[in-house]
């Protein structure tokens, strides 16, 4: 059996190798039947990393231990859900679960093109093959997943313990939905500069994926954070660790790309920037996983360490040596067709959201790689840790909550003074409002007033755009409030939708601020019986009790907690001991409402004096962190879901481009 | 001049123990580094010394590593100012090369006179009508 994984990633190599060759000659002659043929080897290649994956898959479950990767990461005693996630907690079985994904979307996008776009499509299929030939290589000559051990181990090592976390379940999946997923639109980028078809179709006809992978980025990177914040046990969810860093950057490149290839469907303008913008963010999702990989920088998730970097390294620069050729090539083809009238339009606004969200991406890369930098020009090995990009970040980041509400309701080409006035004057005024009413409370955090500010700017502005939609409807169409409501979102799924995104950023960008503004800590060593004040909660330790399992042995402690002399629940922190890894981890107990969230972590225990110390954290608002990420998600929805509008701009783009075109290739 | 917090020294420091957070986040409460550099920390308090003091001990006794982010001196200026510098200068790059461009191509053309009275009206209506039915962003 498992020489069927072998034998599938091998004959799936060669036969991306086939693919590849037939698309792109079948491309260049104009051969229908090879462009065909390559579209069904890659159909192939899908099969065979699925055989390859679902062998692997059946490995873990059957405890094959006799297999290097079961054996180095799995037990027999690790549960079944764990089990199944073992399968991306190891190199080889990450890369292969990459490669699955890729194949998966490769096959999804020549189903969805088997009739159209086909001058663009040899070339899709060429550059997808040719991602999927380094992923499969890696697995064939560097890293294999059905590697066997000399003398088959009785007992696996078991799964990492941090990785023992239902978040980590579905997190590493989103995020490497998220970076995959980035691999079509620089796939049809790529094809579009091969085949100098540079018009709208292939930004319209990869819209949709380039928004999933968007909106699995932001889940992968929300899904982290939770992680890390119930996992980790500091009390925070993002602590600017280089692969916290590695997975953020192509967020915000792929965030700008959103926002810009709007400019370019309306004005035609752009086209060269939205080229880079795609080519830099898959760039930096192969970036991040070589930072993942390398330890060229050090790392919280050094789960997965290898050898491995040279050859992310190779094939970062020969995507980036041929991204750069191809615009070289095509640069007369990238040329606007309009100019900017004013910097007070919608069109400014967005080339400043721009700048903020590539100048976001750039400042969280200097700040990863500054130390090699010092270390190569001084000799010196430094750290840039959260300090640094707390104060680089924070600025930029407020500033781009500026934009997010200058940005969709100013006019196009250029802002009148009434356009300014019935657009801003009421929105600026609550934030003033409230950034007075908030430092006359006596808060005095500058960056919170600031983002508490901001935040009541944008939310009113979403608020008039979303009042003033709903009574145009109603005196036009004679709707009833709740319809009005209802058709305008639906009616312009693609601004409506985007509302709500920025409704959920703002969300977000609230408890962010809050919590790590207005954060309590405090850490009490207590006697079974005592009790400690932590803001406006009282916690009395009740004492400690052990539980013991095959897999795990934990100490739990239980504490009551009032608010106000009321009872209000107990907490349950723990501290576990994984057998097979001989590890200890905390397990959090949190308390989350609305308004604040308790979070008790139980750290030491002395057995002779029964003495436990706790450390306690009080962060207000911070739920509104993932509640915003629950709103992005909704809002994504409404953006993704067809129009009837949009198929026909895609038509007649389609239409345009495709005049030209040779019966054969059809 | 107000005296630094341990607090604030403690951000001001990595844990050496290889979790990448600050002396004051790390997660190990048993950490063999962020443990005595706490107490270090307390000491180097106790005797009166400023923010700059207490860390230019620190990056003396323990490397330069040890401090969380880098300093204002020296090469470490270019790690503070680039993150501004590089957006300043694209934005000026833009307004420069935005300029030239509409040089080159001329002004844009001037906005349409807005129509007048009940025809205007009702061309206005016809228009928000139809914008309402097929706006797209």
């Amino acid at each position: 059996m498992i020489d069927l994984g072998t034998l599938a990633l091998r004959l799936g190599l060669a036969t991306a190798i086939y693919a590849l060759v037939a698309a792109v000659l079948g491309g260049g002659r104009r051969r229908a039947d090879l462009v065909a043929s390559s579209r069904h080897a890659a159909y192939v290649v899908h099969g065979l990393v699925a055989v390859a994956s679902l062998v692997l898959w059946r490995a873990l479950l059957a405890r094959d231990f006799s297999l290097e990767y079961v054996a180095s990461y799995s037990s027999s005693t690790l549960s079944l859900p764990y089990t199944i996630a073992a399968f991306w907690g190891g190199q080889s079985g990450s890369l292969l679960f990459w490669a699955l994904i890729l194949t998966t979307m490769s096959s999804v996008v020549h189903l969805q093109n088997r009739e159209r776009n086909a001058a663009l499509m040899p070339y899709v299929t060429a550059t997808l093959m040719a991602l999927a030939i380094f992923f499969l290589a890696m697995l064939v000559f560097v890293t294999d997943p059905f590697t066997r051990l000399p003398v088959p181990a009785r007992e696996g090592a078991d799964l990492n313990p941090l990785l023992q976390n239902y978040w980590m379940m579905i997190h590493p999946p989103s995020l490497y939905l998220g970076f995959v997923g980035c691999s079509v639109p620089f796939a049809f980028a790529i094809a579009a500069l091969a085949s100098g078809r540079l018009g709208d179709v292939w930004i319209r006809t990869t819209r949709r994926w380039t928004l999933f992978a968007w909106a699995f980025l932001t889940l992968g990177n929300i899904l982290g954070g939770r992680w890390a914040y119930e996992e980790l046990g500091w009390g925070g969810y993002w602590a600017w660790d280089p692969v916290e860093n590695a997975a953020i950057m192509p967020w915000f490149t792929c965030t700008a790309f959103l926002h810009s290839v709007m400019i370019q469907e309306k004005k035609n303008m752009l086209k060269m920037w939205n080229m880079v913008l795609i080519l830099l963010t898959f760039c930096l999702t192969i970036f991040g996983t070589f930072l993942t990989r390398s330890g060229v920088v050090s790392s919280v998730h050094s789960f997965t360490q290898s050898g491995l970097g040279p050859f992310f390294v190779g094939f970062l620069l020969a995507v980036i040596v041929v991204s750069i050729a191809l615009i070289v090539l095509r640069r007369p083809l990238l040329r606007s067709e309009n100019d900017i009238d004013s910097f007070l339009s919608r069109e400014g606004a967005f080339l400043f959201n721009n700048l903020l969200l590539v100048g976001l991406a750039f400042a969280t890369f200097w700040g990863t790689v500054f130390p090699v930098i010092s270390e190569a020009v001084r000799g010196v090995k430094i750290t840039v840790g959260p300090p640094f990009f707390n104060k680089v970040n924070a600025p930029l980041g407020l500033a781009l909550l500026l934009m997010t509400g200058i940005g969709p309701v100013i006019a196009w080409r250029r802002a009148s003074a009434r356009n300014l006035r019935r657009s801003f004057t009421w929105p600026l005024a609550l934030g003033f409002a409230t950034g007075v009413a908030i430092f006359a409370a006596g808060w005095r955090h500058y960056y919170a007033v600031v983002c508490f500010s901001l935040a009541a700017f944008v939310l009113a502005t979403i608020f008039m755009e979303f009042y003033r939609g709903t009574r145009a409807r109603q005196s036009l169409m004679g709707e009833a409030p709740g319809a009005a409501l209802a058709n305008l979102i639906g009616r312009n799924r693609r601004r409506y939708g985007g509302y709500v995104i920025h409704l959920g950023v703002v969300m977000m960008a609230v408890g962010i601020a809050a919590s790590s503004s207005f954060r309590v800590e405090k850490q009490e060593t207590l006697a079974a019986g005592e009790a400690i004040e932590v803001g406006p909660y009282t916690l009395t330790h009740r004492g400690v009790r052990s539980t013991d399992s095959p897999h795990v042995a934990a100490l739990v402690a239980d504490v009551d907690v009032t608010r106000g002399g009321r009872a209000v629940t107990t907490l349950h922190p723990e501290k576990r001991f994984y057998k097979r890894q001989q590890q200890p981890t905390t397990e959090v107990a949190l308390r989350s409402t609305l308004r604040d969230d308790l979070y008790v972590v139980l750290g030491n225990y002395d057995a002779q004096s029964g003495l436990v110390t706790f450390l306690v954290f009080v962060s207000p608002l911070v739920a509104w962190l993932w509640i915003g990420g629950l709103v992005m998600g909704v809002g994504t929805i409404i953006v993704m879901s067809p129009t009837a509008a949009e198929q026909r701009a895609l038509a007649a783009a389609m239409a345009v481009e495709e005049r030209g075109l040779e019966p054969a290739l059809r | 001049m107000s005296r630094p917090t341990q607090t604030e020294i403690e951000e001001a420091l990595t844990c050496q123990c290889g979790c990448g957070l600050t002396v004051h986040s790390c997660n190990h409460l048993q950490c063999p580094s962020a443990i005595p550099l706490k107490q270090e920390i307390g000491e180097q308090l106790a005797l009166d010394k400023t923010h700059a003091e207490v860390l230019a001990h620190f990056a003396g006794k323990y490397g330069e590593k040890v401090l969380s982010a880098p300093t204002t001196t020296g090469f470490n200026v270019v790690a503070w100012v680039t993150p501004f510098a590089a957006p300043l200068v694209a934005a000026i790059v833009i307004v420069v090369l935005v300029r030239r461009w509409r040089r080159r191509g001329g002004a844009g053309a001037p906005e349409p006179a807005a129509p007048a009275g009940d025809a205007a009206d009702a061309a206005r209506r016809a228009r928000l009508r139809a914008e309402l039915e097929r706006f797209e962003g």
